[in-house]
């Protein structure tokens, strides 16, 4: 309740510092205009079919692009993790793919699909692929070497030592990918509208912002932070939902 | 030299308040080792917290040479419970024990002396290049107590050190501290939930009550100054004290 | 062994990529690509495009680092300051970094000023955030150790607070750095004229594929060189940490 009060009064503080400043002329009131203009322009974007189209846009890259990544990177991490001797074939491989800023995709992206959904996919299934792939193959290292023997002694197939054991032991492991790739592929998917154009949000500010449009490049960056706070707060619950029977989590909210 | 005074604690956490020590009356004589026992949960902790300055009392005070104890004085040191954790992991040995040294602007040639001194009298002259976690439990514990001793401190107070080493450790550690009083002639209080000890260890035994606390008895230990881990604990005396103590706490439970 | 195990891989993906590359246009083959590199590279785009840009992301990585420790020691250290801020700080943290780009340009301009605060604003979210959570979680054990040995003030915090939450601050410099890239090319992707973001895409716009390729290999190598660097330095600095196995835990 207190911590409540003292967040709310940060909120404020800031809005009324964003307010204040433009205000009393201590900064240009053209780049930073009072903190009512911006949420006033907020509120009438938001009343625009153009915006919520356009959110509509990125969500769906940043959907489809999070899916398309996750269902790769488990299905590469649990047979890289399950078959003998994969696991060391592919690490320096892995150890230099990663790395790789994706953004340094854009020009390829560019002249494949141009300006268009296949762009964002590009970017963001690259950026998120590496952060699921990590966390699984952790996660399948993870599983217990005596388990593991116990399944094999009892004649196990591999494929239900992969649904009994690995994949429930890899599961935290995967959930972890997946919130870490979850904010990474929003940046990823705004990233491409902003810089190679394809429709979406960054598209949007990418537009305000060369028509000078100044209240409208805050009031889209604000929507931008909402939804990058939305996405986590999603994935999180989505996690304790999963993983609701796990020690692992039960620990954590104990704790 | 060390006074407590009507002390009491209740610890008050939004709808929850603990009373863990309703009110506490004792002294402790400059150079005189007091050993402190009470059943666990019985505020052994919070009482040496708030003599430690660490902890505001919520009623009575503490006398330091009669000056009110506000803050950590001075001239204290402390051998924590989870002594693991009272150790920086990043650092040496060495550094764990200097680094209050520094603090007091110590000059160096003497810092090195005092830290050579305490490491060597805890018998880990050769440890100080080490890391903490890469001791044992025991020899952590040690590390914990050398710190303080390289301090020099007028007052020391140790709070269940030896809880969690074994039991040939345990008896190594007690004559270690034994040996260190009486060398420095160190005012100690020794928090313990081991009755044993604290007859072996202490020259007064103050018998805590179960939460809300009270001193249940303040008894002096009679036997021989001299003590040794064999002879002392034969004594029929020995028996005696450790038996009436052991009553004693069996009532506060009850 | 081991260096079939170590380049097994690599040589079957390149000795694929030259099987596959055949007239393809998208895709040069992989000798043009090493040829367009060393030419491309190996001349004065390494002075010109490729240091400053690097020499921008250091600076802003920099600044970031400084910053975000700077502020998030006393924010850690304050439950009442933290509460009040935190809000505000996570709201910052969620608004994708490359968004304040544009906004970035309309209040500095497009030159390296601009580039440089770009990646500030990018890395420092996930480093402050990270000092707040990892000075918070000090152990109140070796809090109480330095109250009762008199360490307070700067040695304190150097000592202790630093020291401390350094495990949690490293995983903030981890993230900033793979932020701080994305940001440095981004920033040179708008109306610059030089670094090396600005050239890849100059080389793609004029369908020079081969030297594209090269620049998306360079930053690659990049990422890499920089990643490792970072591991060279979270080994030394966290040695302690993945010592005493709390690194596992
Ligand atoms: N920070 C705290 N907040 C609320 N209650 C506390 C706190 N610390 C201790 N207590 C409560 O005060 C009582 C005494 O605790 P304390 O740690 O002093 O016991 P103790 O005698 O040292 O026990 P042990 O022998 O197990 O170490 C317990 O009931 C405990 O739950
Ligand atoms: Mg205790």
């Amino acid at each position: 309740m207190r911590r409540l009060l003292h967040g709310l009064l940060g909120l404020t503080g800031l809005l009324a510092l964003l307010e204040a400043a433009p205000r009393l002329g201590l900064v240009d009131a053209r780049f930073l205009p009072p903190a009512s203009e911006i949420l006033r322009t907020l509120a009438g974007e938001l009343t625009t079919a153009g915006l919520w189209l356009a959110l509509g846009e990125t969500m769906r890259g940043w959907a489809v692009g999070l899916a398309l990544a996750s269902g790769l990177a488990v299905a590469a991490g649990v047979v890289i993790g399950v078959v003998p001797g994969l696991r060391a074939a592919t690490s320096s491989t892995v150890e230099f793919l990663r790395p790789i800023p994706s953004v340094a995709l854009v020009p390829l992206a560019t002249l494949l699909f141009g300006p268009s959904l296949g762009s964002t996919l590009l970017l963001v299934v690259y950026a998120s692929f590496w952060q699921v792939l990590i966390q699984v193959l952790y996660g399948v290292a993870a599983v217990d070497p005596v388990a593991h023997d116990t399944a094999r002694s009892y004649g196990l197939s591999a494929w239900s030592r992969v649904r009994h054991l690995v994949w429930p032991t890899s599961l935290p492991y995967v959930m972890t990918g997946l919130r870490l790739a979850a904010a990474v592929a929003f940046i990823l998917a705004v990233t491409a509208e902003l810089v190679i154009g394809s429709p979406g949000l960054g598209a949007e500010i990418q537009v305000a912002q060369s028509s000078g449009a100044v209240p409208t490049v805050y009031a889209l960056i604000v929507v931008a932070g909402l939804i990058g706070i939305g996405v986590n707060t999603a994935v999180r619950l989505l996690e304790r939902r999963v993983l609701a029977w796990h020690p692992a989590v039960r620990e954590e909210v104990a704790g | 030299m060390l006074e407590i005074a009507q002390l009491s604690k209740t610890y008050e956490s939004p709808g929850r308040s603990v009373e863990a020590i309703r009110s506490l009356t004792f002294d402790v004589a400059a150079g005189e080792l007091v050993c402190v026992v009470g059943p666990s949960g019985c505020g052994k902790t919070t009482l040496l917290r708030a003599v430690a300055g660490l902890l505001p009392a919520s009623g009575g005070e503490v006398r330091l040479d009669g000056v009110p104890v506000t803050g950590p004085p001075p001239r204290m040191a402390v051998v924590f419970q989870e002594y693991g954790r009272s150790l920086f992991p990043w650092m040496t040995v060495w550094q764990n024990v200097e680094l209050p040294l520094k603090e007091k602007k110590v000059p160096a040639p003497r810092r090195r002396e005092l830290v050579t001194q305490s490491l060597e009298s805890v018998g880990l002259g050769d440890a100080a290049r080490a890391h903490p976690w890469q001791l044992s439990g025991g020899m952590q514990q040690r590390v914990a107590i050398a710190r303080a001793v390289a301090y020099e401190p007028q007052v020391m107070l140790m709070d269940e050190p030896f809880a969690a080493v074994d039991a040939q450790t345990r008896a190594d550690l007690e004559d270690l501290i034994l040996r260190l009083w009486r060398d420095l002639e160190v005012t100690t209080l020794f928090v313990t939930h081991d009755i044993d000890e604290a007859v072996y260890l202490g020259q007064r035994v103050i018998v805590l009550s179960s939460s809300p606390t009270v001193v249940m008895e303040d008894l002096k230990i009679d036997l021989p100054p001299e003590r040794d881990q064999l002879g002392t604990r034969s004594l029929p005396r020995f028996g005696e004290l450790r038996g009436h103590v052991y009553s004693r706490i069996q009532a506060a439970r009850g | 062994m081991k260096a079939v195990r170590l380049l097994g891989l690599p040589v079957l993906l390149v000795l694929l990529w030259w099987a596959v590359s055949g007239g393809s246009f998208y895709l040069p083959s992989p000798d043009r690509v090493a040829v367009a590199f060393a030419e491309t590279w190996f001349s004065d785009r390494l002075t010109g495009d490729v240091l400053p840009s690097v020499g921008r992301l250091l600076a802003g990585y920099a600044l970031a680092a400084l910053l975000g420790g700077w502020l998030g020691v006393p924010i850690g250290l304050s439950p009442r300051l933290r509460a009040t801020l935190e809000p505000v700080l996570e709201f910052f943290r969620a608004i994708p970094p490359p968004v304040l780009v544009p906004l970035i340009m309309l209040l500095a301009g497009i030159d390296t000023p601009m580039k440089v605060l770009v990646i500030v604003s990018g890395c420092v979210w996930p480093v402050l955030l990270n000092t707040v959570e990892g000075v918070r979680a000090l152990d109140e054990v070796l809090a109480d150790t330095c109250r009762m040995y008199g360490i307070r003030g700067w040695p304190r915090v150097r000592g202790f607070v630093l020291r401390g939450a350094s495990p949690q601050i490293m995983a903030g410099l981890r993230q900033a750095l793979s932020i701080g890239i994305i940001l440095m090319v981004i920033s040179e992707m708008f109306a610059s004229s030089s670094g090396l973001g600005f050239t890849i895409v100059l080389f793609q716009r004029q369908f020079q594929i081969a030297e594209m390729w090269s620049g998306i290999l360079l930053l690659g190598l990049l990422g890499l060189g920089l990643s490792l660097l970072f591991r060279r330095l979270e080994r030394w600095v966290l040695s302690w940490y993945y010592g005493s196995g709390a690194a596992r835990a």
